[in-house]
């Protein structure tokens, strides 16, 4: 009793001192503890479906900034590993029979296999050489889907997988969870020793391997890693949906992924994750218009790039916190001075 | 027969699309995905002034075309500009632009597909193989304007502004021209041949509001394999992948679908052992 | 200021959320209409939903045991051509946001499948308006407790699809034989897709078998925009009949550009382009003698039900119907009849009336299948008496229907001719 009290106490100290400092921090602690909490509120099928989606989506998205927002090799065909996933995970499901639990981790290999295999030819590429050689391999994919219409059932795709779990609530908060789980493995990548390496190589790789450090082993490893998380999203999505179709192979689908995350802000994994959370929604919502839907979509877009080209959520956040010029810690913007050196803010 | 035909048609669009977009991007480094759009655009207008309008189909065109330009500079002037300095940023603007190109196609002209009616009916035969006249039409008038861009570019004053911004920005900006109107200007000439592309391949296809997507993989696989900023490289390889497209759909006609396939493969392979592309110049890092 | 800007936006939210959750203030039987709406076969399927729902209300409504309901349709535009996860939010949506009992349309059987799924979930009656593939039905055979409220309402499934275009195909061979005198050569061109694949391989066992000469198989993709190439070769392989299999843009071309060349052969199958009135002015009148399979025609009679719909869907909405306006039968003549019956909107009670019925619908008989095991699959049932759909022809700008006339399923069948046929055209071309 004495013992839960003092652990309830040391936490609450931690997320006074920690979380409750910036509003980035506390945005992110809400952001979980409405997900989680989402179906005591509401358990509309219609609306957990929607952040269901999301949630796979944001995964995608953020394993797109992983690899094109941090390491700077701009990937225009992440359908790719997304098709890949889904696939996959349909055919051994339907064909061999294995268990979702099974079926997806294999997906997620498969579609790192995929980033071998895409990432070796793209190490000699730079910039937009990269990104439109990328474009092209979900096509040449989708292509050998619709030779080959018995393995793969060409344009109809896989149909009949099963469900990861039956009830409704149960289904959601897998999904969540992984998610969250996922994501934040992400955002720790980021902030790890590999992660910093992801991102110097995009800022000068010439240095990178000046100071002695192998990139074509982290620019790999980046295709794979993304390729990982992306594969997981497409074998989640193909169970969600219960059908692997061409549509996870699409232009569209690349183009889209690629419009959230820089939409979100580049090279922050929450950047993606958050206007994932706020376009995909905001599609569904404009239903009541259905023929100015994807206009509606692409006006926003387009707006909100002209004012804040650098994303989104940079954006909010430089209006919310800044950063002090001694120490480099983030306050709030209504701060005065700093909470750690107690410098002026400027 | 036939190959050389189609092979000579499909590559003389993918060229006329693919040094315009080839010219975007070496002068003003903006990857412009909503080229194509404009095509698409462009093709509507034709549609429209020509079966609605009653209006001579070429005077269609010119009004189409001047159109399109217009239509291409406001975009940039406003949407565009402001951002330039972000890519990544430009990039999703143009995706967004042709999205609402397509929505706005979608609503005027609703999903169904429309056609216009060629400049010159009828076909005659050539060594056995019927060709229409639209076609030979089509292919002469793009070697015009190949003919009168390719003037343009190496023996005016302004092409030589054009060529040597493409080169190197910084440069030819130190050497006194105007970089940011020169960067209005060639967009504006991209985006004018861009339209005239689609007023020329207008009467030979289909129109539908999603047309702009399966040449724009097909033309940005082009300026891949011939070299980004090479005008010369786009040019040849647009006859290059124009070519297997042709004969991807002869001598495999129950693979015919799969000529997108086949040549997206080829620029990946080239790209493989040259990584600049056929022609392409290869760019210093840029610190 | 701030204070009165606060004030707005609360006031705005919940203006929004009362027009969205806004209940129907008298009892409706809600109906969803699910279909790409910013295209023909969503427009079709809203239009012949609102005929059928029109009608029923000018009645009074429904007669649900004691109580008439009127019917209320909810349109959801499922943008399956684009994108399949939008659609199955589309379903989603009409089960929980808007709480409909019936939901009738859909068109591309990627996304009719996950549909499928979604309604069998809550367990709502969904008549299909316009994916044929057989595995839709197969699967209400295979798990009838979960899938029993699917009912396949147009077209019929793909297997009947084939056999009769090779109908479609004796007649022009017949045709081609007597009045050319020449030995017939068939070449097919399918575009290639999943739902062909079966089709080809079935066409290339049978048409020999029908004795005419298979010189060819070509596979152009569905939104070709240039088949010269596939033309002069079909001309050169002596071709004088063509199967055609087309549900895309490659129709129009196809037929535009073998008309400007005017190759000799005549074009018979299935062309989904070729079904519509504004096929003559995409082809530029190119496209005339073309034969299409389709399901209504001006001037037809399939039965008495026909010309009411036929006629009034035109002076309505300005063209033909096409098939996924049969949402008008789904409602009228299947839907409304059964809750009548059932005197209920139980839907065990209506899965377990509808089963067993026999009705007419402007197209034909409707009866529904059981499979080799008797199993029920809620598919349409194909032949003379039934459905059986219609041959039409371009003749001159006007498509005119000319199959069935005098048409024996097989040796021992009853002939069938339905009102309003006219004789089958060759190209003049191909008489040189």
């Amino acid at each position: 009793m004495f013992v839960a009290r003092l652990y309830v106490k040391r936490l609450l100290t931690i997320v006074r001192g920690e979380v409750l400092v910036l509003p980035s921090r506390i945005v992110v602690a809400l952001f979980f503890l409405v997900l989680l909490g989402m179906p005591l509120i509401s358990q509309n099928p219609y609306l957990i479906r929607v952040i269901v989606l999301t949630s796979i989506f944001a995964i995608l998205a953020a394993s797109w900034d992983l690899l094109s927002g941090f390491t700077g090799q701009v990937n225009f065909g992440h359908a790719l590993f997304f098709g890949v996933g889904a696939y996959t995970t349909a055919l051994l499901n339907i064909h061999l029979h294995i268990p979702p639990w099974g079926s997806i981790p294999l997906a997620a290999a498969a579609a790192v296999l995929a980033g071998l295999i895409v990432g070796i030819p793209c190490l000699r590429l730079k910039g937009t050489y990269l990104a439109l050689t990328t474009m092209a391999f979900p096509i040449i994919l989708m292509g050998i889907v619709f030779a080959l219409p018995d393995l793969t059932g060409g344009e109809l795709g896989i149909s009949g997988l099963q469900r990861l779990s039956n009830s409704l609530l149960v289904n959601y908060y897998i999904y969540i969870v992984t998610m969250l789980v996922l994501c934040t493995v992400m955002w720790k990548i980021t902030d790890s020793h590999t992660g910093v390496i992801f991102h110097a190589i995009r800022e000068d790789e010439l240095a990178v391997r000046a100071s002695g450090i192998n990139t074509t082993r982290y620019k790999l490893l980046a295709f794979c890693l993304s390729g990982f998380f992306a594969g997981i999203a497409g074998g989640l999505y193909a169970h969600y949906m219960r059908i692997a179709g061409p549509s996870t192979l699409e232009v569209s689908m690349s183009f889209s992924v690629v419009i959230w995350a820089v939409f979100g802000g580049l090279a922050t994994i929450y950047g993606p994750i958050t206007s994932v959370f706020v376009l995909f929604p905001l599609l569904e919502f404009v239903r009541f218009w259905p023929e100015y839907r994807t206009m509606i979509f692409a006006v926003v877009v387009l707006l909100t790039l002209l004012y804040m080209p650098e994303g989104l959520v940079p954006w909010v956040r430089d209006k919310i916190e800044k950063q002090c010029p001694r120490c480099k810690i983030r306050n709030v913007a209504t701060r005065k001075t700093c909470r750690v050196c107690t410098a002026l803010l400027d | 027969m036939d190959i050389i035909i189609t092979g000579l048609i499909t590559g003389s669009m993918l060229a006329l699309l693919a040094i315009s977009f080839s010219l975007i991007f070496g002068v003003a480094r903006i990857v412009n995905i909503a080229h194509t759009a404009f095509y698409m655009v462009a093709s509507y207008c034709i549609y429209s002034l020509s079966a609605k309008g009653g209006l001579n189909p070429v005077a269609g065109m010119l009004i189409a075309v001047g159109g399109v330009t217009i239509l291409g500079l406001l975009a940039y002037r406003f949407l565009i500009d402001p951002i330039r300095e972000h890519e990544a940023a430009v990039l999703i603007a143009t995706i967004a632009l042709a999205m609402i190109f397509q929505e706005g196609v979608m609503l005027i002209y609703t999903g169904d597909y429309r056609t216009v009616s060629p400049l010159i009916e009828g076909f005659f035969v050539v060594a056995g193989v019927k060709v229409f006249y639209q076609q030979v039409l089509t292919f002469a008038v793009v070697l015009v304007i190949l003919a009168l861009l390719w003037l343009l570019l190496m023996k005016t004053k302004l092409g030589l502004a054009v060529r040597s911004t493409a080169e190197d920005r910084e440069v030819a900006n130190l050497m006194g021209m105007n970089e940011s109107r020169l960067a209005m200007i060639t967009m504006g000439l991209a985006v004018a041949l861009a339209g005239f592309t689609g007023a020329v391949i207008a009467p030979l296809a289909v129109l539908s509001p999603f047309m702009w997507m399966e040449p724009l993989i097909m033309m940005m696989a082009v300026v891949v394999l011939g070299g980004l900023g090479s005008i010369k490289g786009s040019f040849v390889a647009a006859y290059i992948l124009g070519f297997t497209e042709a004969l991807v759909v002869f001598l495999i006609p129950k693979g015919a679908f799969l000529k997108g396939s086949v040549a997206l493969s080829i620029m990946i392979l080239v790209l493989l052992l040259r990584p600049e592309g056929l022609f392409g110049i290869s760019f210093e890092e840029e610190r | 200021m701030k204070r009165l800007n606060v004030l707005r936006v609360v006031l705005l939210a919940s203006l929004l959320i009362i027009v969205m959750g806004f209940p129907a203030w008298a009892r409706t039987i809600k109906i969803g209409v699910i279909g790409p709406m910013n295209f023909v076969q969503g427009k079709g399927h809203w239009n012949g939903a609102i005929m059928a729902a029109e009608e029923i209300n000018a009645k009074g409504g429904v007669q649900v045991g004691s109580e008439k309901m009127k019917i209320e349709l909810v349109k959801a535009d499922s943008n399956e051509f684009l994108n399949v996860t939008d659609a199955t939010n589309a379903m989603e949506r009409l089960m929980t946001q808007d709480k409909v009992d019936f939901v009738v349309g859909g068109f591309r059987t990627e996304a009719v499948l996950p549909m499928q799924d979604i309604a069998m979930d809550y367990k709502k009656i969904f008549i299909g308006c316009g994916a044929a593939t057989k595995s839709l039905c197969d699967r209400v055979a295979e798990n009838y407790g979960r899938y029993k409220y699917w009912f396949r309402g147009t077209p019929f499934n793909d297997h009947y699809l084939v056999r009769t275009s090779f109908s479609h195909l004796a007649l022009a061979g017949a045709a081609i034989k007597s009045e050319l005198k020449i030995p017939v050569k068939c070449a097919i061109v399918a575009e290639k897709a999943t739902w062909t694949e079966g089709m080809v391989k079935a066409a290339e066992a049978t048409i020999p078998k029908m004795g005419f000469e298979l010189v060819g198989v070509w596979r152009p993709s569905p939104v070709a925009t240039d088949v010269t190439a596939e033309l002069s070769a079909i001309q050169k392989s002596g071709a004088n009949l063509i199967f055609t299999i087309f549900s895309s843009s490659v129709g129009i071309t196809f037929a535009r550009q073998a008309g400007e060349l005017k190759i000799p052969a005549f074009q018979v199958g299935i062309n989904v382009e070729a079904q519509k009135d504004g096929f003559w002015e995409a082809t530029k009148g190119m496209g005339n003698y073309v034969f299409t399979m389709n399901t209504y025609a001006r001037g037809v009679e399939a039965n008495e039900l026909t010309r009411p719909f036929v006629d009034g869907y035109i002076k309505r909405f300005g063209e033909v119907p096409t098939y996924t306006a049969d949402t008008y039968s789904a409602i009228l003549h299947s839907l409304v009849p059964a809750i009548e019956a059932v005197k209920s909107l139980d839907a065990d009670k209506l899965v377990a009336f509808m089963e067993n019925r026999e009705y007419l619908s402007p197209s034909g008989k409707v009866k529904l299948e059981k499979d080799a095991q008797g199993r029920p699959t809620h598919d349409l049932t194909w032949g003379p008496g039934y459905l059986t759909s219609l041959g039409v022809q371009w003749q001159d700008g006007k498509l005119v229907a000319v199959w069935p006339n005098k048409w024996k399923a097989a040796p021992t069948a009853p002939e069938v001719t339905y009102k309003g046929m006219v004789p089958i055209k060759l190209p003049p071309w191909m008489k040189k």
